[in-house]
C-alpha cells in the first residue's frame, strides 16, 4: 500500500464548492461545553480541535456533511444546517 | 386550492428518486429538489445493493443500470490485534443470474437514476436546498426553497438520515447517538485486472468482505471492502455512542489503522485513493422509526429511519427504494381520492406493513440491542483468535493436545456467558 | 432589438481530477463559464433598459441543450444552439465561424456580449474573431456598460488604468468578471427555462464544414523551474535576496 496520506490530503481529493457562510457554527458561549468536546473525536474530517483555553474550534472547510457532530453534540451547542444549494462537498463516487 | 404540483419530493437519493419516478410514471406532476450539484453528489453508501426485494418495483430499470460488480464471493473476518480468522462463502446461487446483489457507487448510480426519472416526466431541480415546509392549519402545503414558496398537495421528505424536514413537521426529534452510526470510506482505484487477480474474480464478479473486532477497537460496528469495476470501497462503520466512549479514538484513525493491517494492505497495494467520504447511518431499528406520515407529508428512506445495521452489515438502499415506491403508491391513491390528509396517507404504513420492509424491521427488532453487546466485538474476536493461534502453532517443545487447548479457553463460566449471548442472537 | 450573449459549455473544472498525470473527463458534468454568466447578467440589465429580447447563442455537443437551461433560467429569453458531437474541443477560429454564422441568422442584433475569455482554455479570441467576421466594432474588457441614447458608454478595465469609450450599435462587447454578480436562478425560473424557445441547428445547416482542426493538448504539466538554492541566515538577508531578485520592493 502507498504510505498513509494525512487527513488534509485525503480531503484535498474531494470536490468542495465554496459557500458564502459557514453552515455549521458553534453556538456563542458553548465553546467549552463538554458536549462539544465529543466532536473532536467523532468528526471523520477532523475539523474540530480544542485550543489552549479549552475552547473547541471548528474549521468548516472540508466538511463532509455527514451529520456526526449534530448527532454526537446536539443542537443545543451547534447551529447546524446543510450548505446552500450547489455548495459544499460534491462526491464523484459516493 | 390550486397547487404548483401534485407532489414535491425533497432529496434525490434512492428514496426520493424511487418516489418521484413512480409518481411520474402514474402521470402525476412531480417536482424533485436536490441540494447537490447532481443526484448522488451528497450520498454515501458502503456499496452493496440487494436487488431481489426491489427488482419488480422498477422492472425497466436494472438492465442498463450502472451497477459495478455482482457479488460472487463473501468473506467475513474476525480480527484480533495481530491475527484474524476468515470465513469464506461461495454459493451456486451467488453466481446465477439474475444476481442477488451488486456493488454500487452512488455518484454514478443516482445520477443515472435521476436521468431515468426525468424521462418519466419528473421535473428535477438540482443545486437547491429546501429550507422549510409551508404548514397551514397543521397540513403541509409545500416547501420553501431559495426564498420561494412552492406548493403541492403532498411533500415526500426523502432528505436522508438527519431529515431536518421531518423535525420541522414534528414527525421526529433530533437523532441521538445510540440510534446512529457513522460510516467513512475511501475509494481506492486499482486496475481492473489487479482487482480480478487479487480477489480471484472473473469478469464482472465481485467480492464483499466484512471485518469485525479490532477494526473498530471492539466498538459496535465493523469494516467493509467491496470491489467495484476499477476501484475498491474500503471503509468503517462505527456506532456514534461507542465512539464517544472509552477507549477514545479519533474516527479517522480507525480507517488508517485498518489500511495498515497486513490483511488489507496487500489488497490495496499500489492503489490510488481518489475520494474520502462520510455519512451518518440510522441504526436504531424498528423502535426508532419516525412517524411515517402526517397531513400532506410522507417520509421515506433514511429520513424515516429505514436503515439497519446488525453489526457488520448495513442495509438501507433496498429499504430506501421500497419505501420511496410505497410512498408513491400512497400519493397516487391520495390523488385518486383527492384527499391528502393523514387518514388517506395512512395507506403508506399499511403497504409497508405488508411488505418485506416492515417484516424485516420487526424480525430484527431486537437486533440493535443484542448486537450492542460489546462481547461480540471484543471478546469473541479475541477468543477465536487465541484458539486458532494455539491450534496452529507448533512450539519449540511438544504441541499441546487439541482438546485441552480448546478447553483452556472454554471454561464453564465462559460457556455460560456464551450461551446467554447467543440466546440473545436467536431473537434476530 | 435583439441582444445576443455567446456562452460556452465547459466541463465543471472543479470536478476534473488527475489520474496517471492525465485529466479525467469521464462523468464530469458540464456547466457554463463563470465570466460568460457575467456577460449574461449584463445582457439581462441591458435587455430591461432597452426593452429588447435576450438570445443566448452557443455551439457544443449534445449535452448543450441541457446545459443551456442554466442561461435560460438566469434571464435569456431564447436559445440558438449549434449542436454536433464533433464540437468538442474545437479551435477558437471554428467556434467563431459557427457563432458568427448563428448570429447572422438572428435579425436586428444590436449588442453581442461575450465573457473576456472562456472558463476552460481562456483563449479570449472568439469575440474578436466574431467582430471581424461580422464587420462590427469590438469593445473589450468592459467593467461597466451604460446606455446613452442610441449608443453605449463602456468603461474598460485595463491592467493599470480604465478607459471610457462610446460606441454605436451594433457592437461586440466582452466583459470582465467585476462587471456584476451573476444571479443564481430561483426554482420557478429553472422550471420555466425548460419551456422557453430553443432553436437547434447543425453546423451543416449553417453551411459550415467543421475543419479537422481540433485542439490537441501536447502537455499540461507546469513548466519546470530550477530552484535558485539561495541560503539565507536571517530575515534581513531574506529581504535583501528577494529585493535583488526583484520580487519585493518594486
Ligand atoms: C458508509 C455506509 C455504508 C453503507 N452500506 C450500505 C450497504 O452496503 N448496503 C445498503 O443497502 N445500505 C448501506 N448503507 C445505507 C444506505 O446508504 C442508506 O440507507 C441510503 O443511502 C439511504 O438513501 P436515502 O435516499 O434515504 O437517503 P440519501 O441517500 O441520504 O439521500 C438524501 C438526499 O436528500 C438530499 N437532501 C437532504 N436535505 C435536503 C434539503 N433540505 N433540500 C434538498 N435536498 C436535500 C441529499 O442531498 C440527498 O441527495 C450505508 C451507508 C453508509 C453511510
Ligand atoms: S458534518 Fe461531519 S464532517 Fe462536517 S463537521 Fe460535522 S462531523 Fe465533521
Amino acid at each position: 500500500m502507498s504510505e498513509l496520506m494525512g487527513l488534509k490530503a485525503k480531503l484535498g481529493l474531494d470536490v468542495f464548492k465554496h459557500d458564502k457562510e459557514a453552515h455549521i457554527k458553534i453556538k456563542p458561549g458553548m465553546e467549552k461545553d463538554p458536549r462539544l468536546k465529543r466532536a473532536v473525536w467523532v468528526c471523520p474530517a477532523g475539523l474540530y480541535s480544542e485550543n489552549d483555553q479549552g475552547e473547541v474550534e471548528l474549521t468548516i472547510d472540508g466538511c463532509l456533511e455527514c451529520g456526526t457532530c449534530r448527532i454526537a453534540c446536539g443542537i443545543e451547542v451547534l447551529e447546524w444546517n446543510y450548505p446552500n444549494g450547489g455548495c459544499g462537498v460534491q462526491f464523484r463516487f459516493g | 386550492m390550486e397547487k404548483d404540483f401534485d407532489a414535491i419530493v425533497v432529496g434525490g437519493g434512492l428514496a426520493g428518486l424511487a418516489a418521484a419516478y413512480t409518481i411520474a410514471d402514474a402521470g402525476l406532476e412531480v417536482l424533485l429538489l436536490e441540494r447537490g450539484d447532481y443526484s448522488g453528489a451528497k450520498n454515501v453508501t458502503g456499496g452493496r445493493l440487494y436487488l431481489n426485494p426491489v427488482r419488480e418495483m422498477f422492472p425497466d430499470l436494472w438492465e442498463k443500470a450502472p451497477l459495478e460488480r455482482f457479488i460472487a464471493h463473501e468473506e467475513l473476518s474476525i480480527m484480533d490485534k495481530e491475527r484474524s480468522i476468515t470465513v469464506r462463502y461461495d454459493g451456486a446461487e451467488l453466481v446465477q443470474a439474475p444476481y442477488q446483489s451488486y456493488s454500487i457507487l452512488r455518484g454514478k448510480f443516482d445520477r443515472w437514476f435521476a436521468k431515468q426519472a426525468e424521462k418519466k416526466g419528473v421535473a428535477i431541480v438540482n443545486k437547491n436546498r429546501v429550507d422549510d415546509l409551508i404548514i397551514e392549519n397543521g397540513k403541509v402545503e409545500g416547501v420553501r426553497a431559495g426564498g420561494e414558496d412552492l406548493t403541492a398537495h403532498v411533500v415526500v421528505a426523502c432528505d436522508g438520515v438527519l431529515s431536518l424536514l421531518a423535525e420541522k413537521a414534528g414527525l421526529r426529534k433530533p437523532g441521538v447517538p445510540q440510534d446512529h452510526a457513522v460510516g467513512f470510506k475511501e475509494i481506492i482505484e486499482l486496475d481492473r485486472t489487479t482487482i480480478e487477480d487479487r480477489f480471484n474474480l472473473e469478469g464482472d464478479e465481485g467480492a464483499a468482505r466484512l471485518f469485525m473486532g479490532e477494526v473498530t477497537r471492539g466498538k459496535f460496528g465493523g469494516g467493509f471492502l467491496y470491489t467495484n469495476k476499477e476501484s475498491v470501497s474500503l471503509g468503517i462503520v462505527v456506532g456514534i455512542k461507542d465512539l464517544m466512549e472509552e477507549p477514545m479514538v479519533q474516527a479517522p484513525d480507525l480507517l488508517d489503522a485498518f489500511k495498515l493491517r497486513p490483511e488489507i494492505a496487500r489488497l490495496i497495494k499500489g492503489g490510488e485513493t481518489s475520494e474520502y467520504s462520510a455519512h451518518v447511518i440510522p441504526e436504531g431499528g424498528y423502535n426508532s422509526l419516525s412517524k411515517l406520515y402526517g397531513s400532506g407529508i410522507l417520509l421515506a428512506g433514511d429520513a424515516a429511519g429505514f436503515s439497519m445495521n446488525i453489526g457488520v452489515t448495513v442495509r438501507g438502499m433496498e429499504y430506501a427504494l421500497a419505501s420511496g415506491y410505497y410512498a408513491a403508491q400512497a400519493v397516487i391513491k391520495a390523488k385518486e381520492a383527492d384527499n391528502f390528509e393523514s387518514e388517506t396517507l395512512a395507506v403508506y404504513e399499511k403497504l409497508l406493513n405488508e411488505s418485506f420492509v416492515m417484516t424485516d424491521f420487526k424480525n430484527f427488532k431486537d437486533a440493535p440491542r443484542v448486537m450492542e453487546n460489546p462481547r461480540f466485538f471484543q471478546h469473541y474476536p479475541q477468543l477465536a483468535g487465541n484458539v486458532m493461534k494455539d491450534l496452529y502453532e507448533v512450539p519449540a517443545g511438544s504441541k499441546a493436545r487439541i482438546y485441552p487447548t480448546v478447553k483452556k479457553y472454554l471454561t464453564f463460566g465462559e460457556m455460560w456467558a456464551m450461551f446467554k449471548d447467543f440466546r440473545g442472537v436467536k431473537k434476530i | 432589438m435583439n441582444i445576443v450573449v455567446a456562452m460556452k459549455q465547459i466541463p465543471d473544472l472543479q470536478q476534473v481530477r488527475i489520474r496517471n498525470r492525465q485529466p479525467v473527463f469521464e462523468d464530469v458534468p458540464y456547466t457554463l463559464g463563470n465570466i460568460d454568466k457575467n456577460a449574461l447578467e449584463a445582457g439581462v440589465a441591458l435587455k430591461e433598459a432597452l426593452d429588447a429580447k435576450l438570445i443566448v447563442v452557443s455551439a457544443g455537443n449534445e449535452e448543450l441543450e441541457d446545459t443551456i437551461k442554466e442561461a435560460l433560467a438566469a434571464g435569456a429569453d431564447e436559445a440558438y444552439l449549434v449542436i454536433d458531437d464533433s464540437l468538442d474541443n474545437i479551435a477558437s477560429d471554428t467556434s467563431a465561424t459557427l457563432i458568427a454564422a448563428a448570429i447572422k441568422k438572428i435579425d436586428d442584433v444590436g449588442i453581442i456580449l461575450f465573457g473576456e475569455g472562456s472558463g476552460d482554455n481562456y483563449s479570449g479570441q472568439v469575440a474578436s474573431r466574431v467582430a471581424e467576421i461580422l464587420e462590427l466594432p469590438e469593445v473589450g474588457y468592459a467593467k461597466e456598460i451604460e446606455l446613452n441614447g442610441q449608443s453605449l458608454r463602456v468603461t474598460r478595465s485595463l491592467e493599470e488604468s480604465e478607459e471610457l469609450v462610446e460606441v454605436e450599435l451594433p457592437t461586440v462587447i466582452t466583459v470582465v468578471s467585476e462587471i456584476n454578480e451573476a444571479r443564481i436562478p430561483a426554482v420557478t425560473q429553472i422550471l420555466k427555462a425548460g419551456k422557453k424557445p430553443k432553436e437547434v441547428v447543425s453546423p451543416h445547416e449553417l453551411e459550415i464544414a467543421i475543419g479537422s482542426v481540433q485542439v490537441t493538448t501536447l502537455s499540461n504539466l507546469a513548466p519546470e523551474t530550477d530552484r535558485k538554492q539561495i541560503v539565507v541566515k536571517s530575515v534581513d538577508e531574506l529581504v535583501k535576496a528577494l529585493t535583488t531578485e526583484g520580487l519585493i520592493g518594486r
